[in-house]
């Protein structure tokens, strides 16, 4: 079965250039939203197993969507994608529960790279 | 010259190429600052010139007095570069740098050149690395900054340009902005670019939509 996958931005770009450097033999199923309360509605749809998510978005952000999982019980690995280098920003969403922080812009290399570091491809 | 407005996708990706040259910025930010810095979703348009004052006064807030440095550019890109300060934030400044004693005019004001120098060099720069980065020969190759100058003191945003003292009638302008977590320190970057530019920046994002 795919593994439903969520990519989660404001940026179609940045939505499409994720998209593009997923591994091709990797077999998923892909959801996109555009904000944090999108992201919300398809991860209580089941659509997020694994989840690639990026910080300043309007509406809600991605510090917003990592404390709503939290409370409802982190069930999903979430990958942090973000311009937003400053390590600060990437100690508090792996303190909020984020597998791992993904710096923009990202590549195939760095993507396959982190999905096989924490086990989710081989 | 007519200049069309950006197309959704082209504002889109202009957002995001803004979004990753900021967050260089704003990790420079940062470690001068010794604190964290809030990003905030880059703000895009194409306007006419008399329309720029009072989207400025929108994005900064009406009815709060700022101060302003301004540094133009040339170079590939072309245009004026606009870091604003609410009153407050400027005061803060050089407590934020650690200085014990309240800082004299000049050192203050130093410090205000010096600070907005570094969000601008870093924002522009990593707009102009990103075109680089993406086109073989490296169109855009460096940007030549003028130096960083008071533009006003105390007066309001939306007054802070006047349309008249540029030759064109179109700017694509950028907005960002900084907070600094705890502190009432904020700052916006108001970038303007020419209508050469903005043809130029067009047929570079087509490029990038393209890529990918």
């Amino acid at each position: 079965m795919p593994t439903p996958i969520l990519v989660v931005d404001d940026s179609a770009m940045a939505r499409k250039v994720l998209i593009r450097s997923l591994p091709t033999s990797w077999d998923v199923e892909i959801t996109q939203a555009a904000n944090g309360e999108e992201a919300l509605v398809a991860y209580r749809a089941g659509k997020a197993d694994v989840m690639f998510l990026d910080l300043q978005m309007p509406v809600l952000d991605g510090y917003g969507v990592l404390e709503a999982l939290q409370k409802e019980g982190l069930n999903s690995f979430v990958f942090v994608v973000s311009a937003d280098i400053q390590p600060l920003a990437q100690e508090r969403v792996k303190k909020l529960g984020a597998m791992a922080f993904v710096k923009k812009p990202v590549t195939t290399e760095v993507i396959e790279a982190v999905l096989k570091q924490y086990g989710v491809i081989l | 010259m007519s200049v069309i407005p950006l197309t959704e996708d082209q504002r889109d990706a202009m957002q995001e190429i803004t979004n990753v040259a900021m967050g260089q910025a704003g990790a420079m930010l940062a470690t001068l600052l010794g604190t964290f810095v809030t990003l905030s979703v880059p703000r895009i348009n194409v306007l006419a010139l008399t329309e720029v004052p009072p989207a400025i006064g929108e994005m900064v807030g009406r009815d709060i007095e700022v101060t302003a440095v301004r540094q133009s550019f040339q170079g590939y890109l072309q245009g004026e570069a606009i870091v604003i300060y609410d009153q407050d934030g400027c005061k803060e400044l050089g407590d934020l740098m650690g200085y014990d004693e309240a800082l004299d005019r000049t050192d203050e004001l130093e410090l205000l050149l010096d600070v907005s120098n570094i969000i601008v060099g870093a924002c522009l720069g990593g707009i102009i690395e990103q075109i680089n980065n993406l086109t073989a020969e490296k169109v855009a190759g460096k940007l030549n900054f003028s130096a960083p100058s008071l533009m006003a003191e105390g007066v309001p945003a939306e007054k802070l340009i006047n349309p008249e003292k540029l030759t064109w009638s179109y700017a694509l302008l950028l907005e960002v902005n900084f907070k600094l977590e705890g502190r009432n320190f904020a700052s916006h970057l108001c970038t303007l670019m020419s209508e050469q530019s903005i043809v130029k920046m067009k047929g570079i994002l087509d490029e990038f939509i393209a890529s990918f």
